[in-house]
């Protein structure tokens, strides 16, 4: 527990309802949505910029760590408090600021949630395309933290790719601006950039401004069924290479399948190793010939029946499936760990079959999904921890995925981020002199380490 | 004698403890649906807090006291978060579990403490002289003819106690009985026979309390020879629904046909019993949640809107099974009032925002709820009953 000295003077800059201290609130903090957890020594939950700054050079003064977590859904362990300290949640600063549409971009406080942001920018007319499956439940500063992905990433990219401008405070409390609203900018370090994905490590985000685009007139949705994996890769490879230009390529393989059908009841087909989602958007003739070119090329690379939905309903229906899979998991075991390797698209049909072999090697039940167009799949190692020496067959089973990830030519994340899971791995897949850059840009921004130590770069 | 409460408390929480909350992955999907949630923004108050905060003493790393007990009673109980759950977590049957184990152990809050003692002593929650329950006949034009069923009645009409007690709610019985004499229903009244349905001493956690009450009130139903029993509150009606044939394991409630006011209202609209003159708004439906997700009732009260001439219905962002509970469930606006005032602002909102004239509920906890709240925030909207909404718009009614 810390010095009472130090909770009275948190109290009196956020206020005394705004610091948790009983075990309960420590229970709620101590985890995100991985398997792990640790509990914080309290939460401090401030309203504004200049409360964040002022808890910062506490924080700085008494060396405290400080781990700052929007919603907690994140999917590296990179908000949990393994060493202590205090949970720094940003979920009271959820204002929407500003939306220019002069200029098509959005400022908003970092704990707003993902989709309300969203929303704003669909209501005035506009897109804002990244989207995690999580954007329902994780708020846009945790986004540009972990720098998320989503579906809609394989046409219009990254959460990075939106991100104009921040507002950050730094670790001895300075408040800091970077960016701005000029589309080109190469004045100075892109230090908007750099924070983009630090995970809480460098500064703590309080304020970001996205741009957001022109909305797609129409989005066109096809279903192809596959009897065999590898046509699918094959047809996923011959999609890209087209001209449908597709905005969503997404695989199911066939356990996330039988997962999602005992949970929906959908009547999707139980007897085939894959089913791909595709869309295309644009105008209704682009959209329309783009989606026709898609399926065709499915058909004539193995696929068992192609389905284009007519109307909007039926296209939700279809995604339905896929947006399931992940919480439906948790229906076969307790315990799941969801990677997001990452690699070139046409390593997708070698990565899935190494996949297998991982499964088959360590007796572990391993559902594929995920961005297949983009090369981001997502293998999910179901398990039950309890059962130690399953656990440590996980651990290898990771290991051997990083490793063939990286073979292959890929990375170990694409949209998670780091975190603490991936820790181990992270020298192997960057080499010891990027990881020792890395470390400097650390030791730089936060001298004394305490912003989430331990996290995405091995301690000092 | 903390400690011997704490004791009991952890020898309850085992069994069968484990499979309910391994089944939370802790994916987050229910905090974007919790109204209590969307509200706090606190983790603690969240679906996925609960299920942390009993694991983590199934688990044995929590101990259970005064704070514990207030998390798990500052919920609405509208099962938002089984909806969404894609693991099948039945934070419900958690719920019920725990706050049963903290009144047992004596750790439930006093406030619900003494709404249970009410209960109990006065036979309704508003400790009023239960005779008192006919006040809201006393300004009707004639005497509901109800009274004199001479036991020989076809369908029961349990009014509960919002209803029966709270000046603000007595349009909706002095609607219902209009309706009914109007398209013929031979109906009971039962008065002050009739007793608290029980419910929020099962939310309390105390359901033997609540079998008392089943009893009685199953007693005073077959007293008027009916076979049908009808409510225009959702609470209730998921009482004598679900909750009665569970605590009534004799049988005592077997074939006794359990109604909603909108199943019946569909019905009589469907046989050409009730015919209504055109009105001309925009009215959206907000489904409570006692009624559409505890129960499935979506579509009954949709049907008598849309058989109304020249009405539109337009829908909230959020309906039938994703609903976005008022406010007014799970007894928190006795533990909580501060929350509970601030929680249907969202819901007025989404109103607003379908560009409805009216809000048409088919729940009187709902109606207090939502027009408590718009006179506070200063929106013009309108909340109603359907009953409401029917005896105005009725061939010869006085209009809405």
């Amino acid at each position: 527990m810390f010095d009472p000295k130090i909770i009275d003077e948190l109290k009196s800059i956020v206020g005394e309802r705004h610091v948790l201290t009983s075990p309960e609130d420590l229970v709620a903090y101590s985890y995100d949505a991985t398997f792990t957890s640790a509990r914080p020594n309290l939460v401090v939950l401030p309203a504004n910029t200049a409360e964040v700054s002022e808890i910062l050079k506490m924080a700085n003064r008494e060396v405290i760590p400080v781990v700052t977590r929007g919603m907690g859904t994140g999917l590296s362990a990179g908000s949990i408090p393994f060493g202590g300290g205090m949970v720094l949640s940003l979920t009271r600063m959820d204002r929407l600021l500003d939306l220019d549409l002069d200029n098509m971009m959005a400022t908003a406080e970092a704990g707003i949630i993902t989709s309300e942001l969203a929303d704003a920018v669909a209501r005035a007319g506009y897109f804002y395309p990244p989207d995690p499956t999580s954007d329902h439940y994780s708020t846009l500063g945790g986004n540009v933290a972990c720098n998320a992905g989503g579906a809609h990433c394989l046409k219009y990219g990254i959460t990075g790719h939106y991100v104009m401008a921040l507002e950050v405070v730094l670790a001895d409390g300075r408040i800091m601006r970077v960016g701005g609203k000029a589309t080109k900018n190469v004045t100075g370090y892109d230090l908007v950039h750099l924070l983009v994905g630090s995970e809480g490590t460098l500064a703590v985000i309080t304020e970001v401004t996205v741009r957001f685009i022109a909305a797609p007139e129409t989005e066109r949705t096809a279903q192809a069924i596959f009897p065999k994996l590898t046509d699918a890769g094959r047809a996923i490879n011959g999609v890209l290479a087209s001209g449908a230009n597709p905005s969503l390529v997404e695989i199911m393989d066939e356990t996330a399948i039988k997962s999602v059908e005992e949970y929906l009841h959908i009547g999707l087909p139980l007897d085939v190793e894959a089913i791909l989602l595709m869309q295309t958007d644009g105008d209704a003739a682009d959209a329309a010939s783009g989606i026709e070119t898609a399926a065709e090329i499915c058909r004539q690379n193995g696929a068992s029946e192609v389905r284009v939905a007519d109307t909007p309903q039926e296209s939700t229906e279809m995604w339905r499936a896929r947006k399931a899979i992940s919480g439906s998991l948790g229906r076969i075991r307790p315990n799941k760990l969801g990677e997001d390797v990452t690699v070139p698209h046409s390593a997708v049909p070698e990565m899935i079959v190494r996949i297998k072999e991982i499964s088959t090697k360590w007796d572990l039940p391993i559902v594929i999904f995920g961005h297949a167009g983009d090369g981001n799949l997502h293998p999910n190692i179901l398990f039950d921890k309890r059962d130690e020496e399953e656990f440590k067959r996980v651990k290898g089973a990771v290991g051997d995925l990083f490793r063939a990830a990286v073979e292959v030519g890929g990375s170990l994340s694409g949209e998670h981020g780091v975190g603490v899971l991936k820790l181990p791995y992270l020298e192997m897949a960057l080499g010891p002199v990027a990881v020792e850059m890395q470390k400097r840009i650390k030791q730089a921004w936060d001298p004394n380490n305490i912003l989430n130590p331990g996290k995405m770069l091995p301690e000092p | 004698m903390t400690t011997n409460k704490i004791e009991t408390f952890t020898l309850n929480i085992g069994a069968l403890a484990e499979e309910l909350y391994l089944k939370c992955i802790r994916c987050g999907e229910c905090l974007s649906v919790c109204p209590v949630y969307r509200e706090t923004r606190i983790e603690t108050l969240s679906p996925r807090g609960k299920v942390a905060l009993y694991r983590a003493v199934g688990e044995d790393t929590l101990k259970v006291g005064d704070v514990y007990a207030g998390k798990f009673y500052t919920c609405l109980m509208c099962e938002a978060c089984r909806e969404v759950c894609p693991s099948g977590v039945e934070l419900d049957v958690i719920l019920n579990r725990v706050r049963a184990d903290l009144a047992h152990s004596g750790l439930m809050p006093d406030s619900l403490q003494r709404l249970s003692e009410t209960i109990v002593a006065a036979g309704n929650i508003s400790d009023e002289d239960n005779e008192q329950r006919l006040g809201w006949t006393g300004n009707m034009k004639s005497t509901p003819v109800g009274f004199d069923h001479g036991g020989q009645a076809e369908v029961a009409y349990f009014v509960g106690c919002v209803s029966s007690l709270f000046p603000a709610s007595y349009r909706i019985p002095q609607s219902l009985v209009e309706t009914f004499e109007k398209a013929g229903v031979n109906y009971a009244l039962i008065g002050g026979d009739e007793r608290c349905c029980g419910y929020p001493l099962f939310l309390n956690g105390e359901s033997e309390r609540a079998l008392e009450m089943a009893r009685h009130n199953v007693e005073a139903v077959r007293a008027t020879g009916a076979t049908k029993v009808v409510m225009a509150c959702p609470s209730c009606y998921h009482m004598w629904k679900h909750v009665y044939p569970e605590l009534l394991d004799d049988g005592s409630a077997d074939g006794l046909e359990i109604l909603h006011e909108t199943e019946m209202l569909a019905e009589l609209a469907r046989t050409g019993r009730l015919r209504f003159k055109p009105w001309p708004v925009t009215v959206t439906y907000h489904d409570s949640c006692d009624l559409g997700r505890k129960s499935g009732v979506y579509e009954a009260p949709r049907q008598v809107l849309r058989a109304i001439p020249e009405l539109e219905l337009v829908e909230m962002a959020d309906h039938h099974e994703n609903s976005l509970c008022c406010g007014g469930g799970g007894n928190l606006e006795t533990y909580d009032r501060e929350l509970v005032q601030a929680l249907p602002r969202r819901r007025l909102k989404q109103a607003q925002d379908a560009e409805a004239q009216h809000i048409i509920v088919s729940c009187q906890q709902c109606k207090r709820t939502l027009l408590g709240a718009a006179q506070r925030e200063k929106i013009r909207i309108r909340t109603l009953d359907l009953a409401e909404v029917v005896a105005g718009q009725l061939e010869g009614g006085d209009d809405v």
